[in-house]
């Protein structure tokens, strides 16, 4: 009865989007891979910062003035951000999305002190008033935005309706963010391949992986280079200027949303990242700004 | 600098933790219940045990019971069950010959849960169990590795655990005693034919504290405790009927006096269509522990007077601690539904007695202690 490998890809979330999965005949996989792109298009419905009706740009518009009331999983996800803040010793911040006002990166141009400042003192998870009464920003012009795990969420999310559903084979992949379902058909692993962080035409490393899930970041997506510095789109939320030191970090976890954070992290802490990532208990492969690859159980 | 590091290092580490913990508590993700590869096994178990002696009812418990085992990215596994158990009954009286029973209601709350990480010949597998009554708080730690020889052919197997337990008697006998202790455990699997494989593990542990039964007056035990078990199984599959016979011996010995022998069996035998039938048979004796002293019972002062003294102090009455024989007849039956799911039934009955002894005579003035057993359990394979 079971089963082949059907594959459908589709745009979300601004990214390409694939889903693997084994299903018994193409009706089946359709319909399965319907549901979960639903799952996925709900998330970003729900949290996008790019519509005006989404919750995240209601808690934003409301800053300032009035507290938001909020669902349950927005609350956890609030939680979660609390914990990443934590975690990172403050360099997780989902109020930093601010400071992109001030870096366009399709010019290469240092933003000016004036302009960067007022941005940086919008900056401050403490200014987040998450009480009963729902969400509230403490001054006007600060924003939150979940689009520092909201993807990784979303590939566990539709990754945990196909189990649900029975599918035993695949994976979810949002834009380079995999959550695993299970191994191939014949129970090999996937092999998946890391992205050469200078090369956009290859490969530089693969990992066999049948479960969790792999998420990579990089400095390679949005940047420009200005006198031999390259300057990229994860920016410090203290100073405000973009982090440097890695090319790119890769981690695999259990949970797409744990390894998305992990290596946003590293990637925060710069040279301290090696040890956060050591401390960490999970399998990573980065690459360093001298191009060598460190890595571990991998 | 250095010592810097050194402070930051554990730090890090709970932070880097901290996040696994974290995404764990946000809504529909699933980590656990997830494809396993070839082998993972989640079962619902459901367990009645019911326990007489002379037609009193006196134990029951019911534990609805989950548990999962599930390889995650490919090196790392997580396993966890919970377990919820009522406890509801009279506790064992006080010897069987005497009434007064007390009333026993516990609600019981367990957790654990390890880590293994696999290497390419060996595992390494650290666990945690934390299990609280209300008079009752246990913590245990345990960290358990295994080595594969090239062929695959043998596997040795070291641990070491500790437990820590806290003890609080309602009855305020003792407040806030503790109980310590700390196990080892050496083991050495061999496949000896394609047919045959054995396996021998050799366990010891070492406790101090408090041994005592809270509950039974005249019960005062040593502060300490030293058991040694030896295990010796060997499986064989008769390739003729597609069968399998497991035979089990298990020696034990601790510094309180008590030996056992258990001698077990179990044949496995498929039947078509899915069946297969398994009766099980177990042998057990064990001498009485030192300080064990037998009811007497005195014709003017009723049952039974505890004379208990020996000199050494120590003194129980705890039938678990006295000379007796047992045998253990069981059967199962289980039916494969498909490739992925199966149920069992089995049955067991279970009857001590102190003539039953082997080698020596039995501790007397015990009743025959009987126990049935009917556990059904539904299992999934991936």
């Amino acid at each position: 009865m079971i089963d082949a490998i059907h594959r459908k890809t589709f745009e979300a979330m601004a990214s390409r989007c694939e889903i693997k999965l084994s299903a018994p005949d193409a009706l089946t996989a359709d319909v399965l891979v319907r549901q979960a792109i639903e799952e996925v298009q709900r998330i970003e419905t729900k949290y996008s910062r790019y519509r005006p009706d989404s919750i995240v740009s209601r808690i934003n518009a409301a800053a300032g003035r009035s507290a938001v009331e909020c669902d349950s999983e927005t609350g956890a996800l609030m939680a979660y951000a609390d914990a990443l803040h934590g975690a990172s010793e403050g360099l997780f911040d989902i109020t930093s999305g601010v400071l992109r006002r001030a870096w366009d990166f399709r010019h290469p141009q240092l933003p000016k002190a004036d302009v960067l400042e007022p941005l940086l003192a919008l900056v401050g998870w403490h200014k987040v008033d998450c009480g009963s009464d729902g969400v509230f920003l403490q001054q006007a012009g600060m924003e939150i935005d979940f689009g520092g795990f909201g993807k990784e969420y979303a590939a566990d999310r539709a990754a945990a309706l196909l189990i649900d559903a029975g599918v035993r084979h695949g994976y979810v992949n949002l834009g380079g963010d995999m959550r695993f379902i299970g191994p191939q058909m014949n129970g090999r692993p996937w092999s998946i391949g890391i992205q050469d962080p200078r090369d956009p035409e290859s490969v530089m490393a693969s990992i066999p992986v049948s479960q969790g899930a792999l998420t990579t970041s990089g400095d390679y997506e949005r940047y420009f280079e200005l006198d031999g510095e390259r300057y990229c789109h994860i920016l410090n939320p203290r100073t405000g200027m973009p982090v440097r030191f890695w090319r790119s970090v890769s981690v695999l976890a259990p949970m797409a949303i744990a390894a998305g954070s992990c290596s946003t992290i590293a990637m925060l802490k710069q040279e301290d990242g090696l040890n956060f990532l050591n401390a960490s208990d999970m399998a990573y492969l980065a690459v360093n700004d001298q191009g060598q690859m460190l890595y571990r159980d991998i | 600098m250095t010592s810097c590091d050194n402070n930051q290092q554990p730090n890090q580490q709970a932070l880097a933790a901290s996040i696994l913990a974290a995404a764990l508590l946000l809504p529909g993700l699933q980590v656990h219940a997830e494809t396993p590869p070839a082998n993972g096994v989640i079962s619902l178990g459901y367990l009645d045990y019911r326990d007489s002696q002379s037609g009193l009812d006196r134990i029951r418990v019911h534990a609805p019971s989950i548990s999962v085992m599930a390889p995650i990215a490919g090196v790392w596994s997580v396993s966890g069950s919970v377990v919820v158990d009522d406890v509801s009954g009279a506790s064992p009286r006080y010897h069987t010959a005497i009434s007064g029973a007390s009333h026993m209601d516990d609600n019981r709350k367990a957790g654990d849960a390890s880590l293994t990480r696999y290497f390419d010949r060996g595992t390494l597998t650290v666990g945690g169990a934390y299990s609280t009554e209300h008079d009752y708080v246990s913590r245990a730690l345990s960290l358990q590795g295994s080595v594969e020889s090239e062929s695959h052919n043998t596997t040795w197997t070291a641990g070491i655990g500790h437990a820590d337990d806290r003890i609080d008697p309602v009855n305020h006998v003792v407040t806030n005693e503790r109980k310590r202790s700390t196990n080892f455990l050496l083991g050495v699997t061999q496949v000896l034919t394609t047919n045959d494989i054995g396996q021998l593990t050799l366990t010891h542990d070492e406790g101090e504290g408090y041994f005592s039964d809270p509950y039974k007056t005249f019960d005062n035990r040593p502060r300490s405790r030293s058991e040694s078990t030896l295990l010796a199984r060997w499986n064989h599959h008769i390739a003729s009927t597609g069968a399998t016979s497991r035979l089990s011996y298990r020696y034990y010995h601790d510094s309180f006096g008590v030996r056992g022998h258990t001698l077990g069996g179990e044949y496995v035998q498929p039947l078509s269509q899915g069946w297969s039938v398994a009766p099980e048979l177990r042998l057990y004796t064990q001498s009485a522990a030192s300080f064990y002293y037998d009811p007497i019972y005195d014709a003017r002062l009723g049952a039974p007077f505890p004379p208990g003294y020996n000199g050494s102090g120590y003194m129980s009455a705890d039938q678990r601690l006295s000379g007796f024989g047992a045998v253990t007849l069981g059967l199962k039956v289980s039916k494969q539904l498909d490739k992925l799911w199966s149920v069992d039934v089995k049955a067991s009955a279970y009857q001590q007695r102190g003539s039953w002894r082997l080698f020596h005579e039995g501790s007397p003035g015990l009743e025959a202690l009987r126990a049935q057993t009917i556990q059904i359990a539904v299992n999934r394979q991936w």
